[in-house]
């Protein structure tokens, strides 16, 4: 059974970075979002048991994508990935149930890391 | 460079300075000892009249610093004035702004922004580059043979502090090797 994960980034670049840094062998179906509302909609579609999540999006932002998921007790694993390094950021992010909190340029090895830690590999 | 640069480029180009700028608002938010949201940076080429008359805003206060390495150019800094009065009631200078001050808060913003987009245009893209310092930049005292750029950038992002905001525009200009440098680095990267 393919997991199904979903990133959500309005930069194509940095969607191909994200994609490019999963392990081969990670057994998943890829959804791709450009903003904030895309995300929701493959969330509410079942496309997203894990979506990777930029903050600063067209649309509806990354905040407003958590705070809908926080407020609707989605199950959701949403792993951040933002160029948005402030520590409010970061606390907020946090506050809002996000499971991990990434900082672009995305490395490789720390997505794989985080994957670890959180048993989906 | 309208023609030169593809919807990829632009979207990748875009996205290294919206992860540039996010580090610049983050030295700023350190700096003025709050948080700063920014907007997604917007890039367009400019032809030379566009550039021309981006320095002609008597409302702007513009810095100069000009760049060597994998890519020579040089980057303009511009920020409103209005902009600068509210960083500057943030860092709790005295107000009314007097000269010094004045060049001393525009200097340390446009080293914190155009810094952060030039290290990331070195970084993401491996290309070697060193920063001179900024100086504060008249336009009515330019010499018109300064003006002859191959390529223009503008690159313009908005920041928000509480409740003031203000517009910021770092200009980068490029010499025309550089231009052929930079396609071939963003290339690499789009691969």
């Amino acid at each position: 059974m393919k997991i199904p994960v979903t990133v959500a980034d309005d930069s194509k670049m940095s969607r191909n970075v994200v994609k490019r840094a999963f392990p081969e062998d990670w057994n998943i179906v890829i959804t791709e979002a450009c903003n904030g509302k895309e995300a929701l909609v493959a969330v509410a579609e079942g496309k997203a048991d894990v979506l990777f999540l930029d903050l600063t999006m067209p649309e509806l932002d990354g905040f407003g994508v958590l705070q809908q998921l926080h407020d609707q007790h989605v199950k959701t694993i949403v792993i951040v990935i933002s160029a948005d390094i402030q520590p409010e950021a970061k606390r907020l992010v946090d506050s809002l149930g996000a499971f991990r909190f990434l900082q672009k340029p995305l490395q490789p090895n720390e997505l794989r890391e985080t994957l670890h830690e959180l048993g989906l590999l | 460079m309208n023609n030169v640069l593809n919807e990829d480029q632009r979207d990748a180009l875009q996205e290294l300075m919206n992860i540039s700028m996010g580090r610049a608002a983050n030295a700023l938010a350190r700096l003025i000892g709050t948080k700063v949201s920014l907007s997604i940076p917007r890039i367009v080429a400019v032809t030379p009249e566009e550039f021309n008359q981006i320095l002609t805003n008597k409302q702007s206060c513009y810095t100069r610093q000009s760049f060597l390495g994998g890519v020579k150019g040089e980057v303009l800094t511009i920020l409103s004035e209005q902009g600068c009065c509210s960083i500057a009631e943030l860092m709790e200078f005295e107000l009314p702004l007097n000269e010094d001050s004045h060049n001393e808060l525009l200097l340390e913003l446009a080293n914190i922004l155009a810094g952060a987009c030039l290290t990331g245009f070195s970084e993401q893209l491996d290309l070697n580059t060193k920063l001179s310092m900024p100086t504060v930049f008249v336009p009515e005292k330019r010499l018109q043979t300064q003006a002859n750029w191959a390529s223009t950038l503008l690159m313009e992002v908005e920041f928000k502090v509480e409740a003031s905001h203000f517009d910021s525009r770092v200009v980068i200009c490029l010499e025309s090797l550089s231009v052929d440098t930079l396609l071939t680095s963003l290339g690499a990267l789009l691969e």
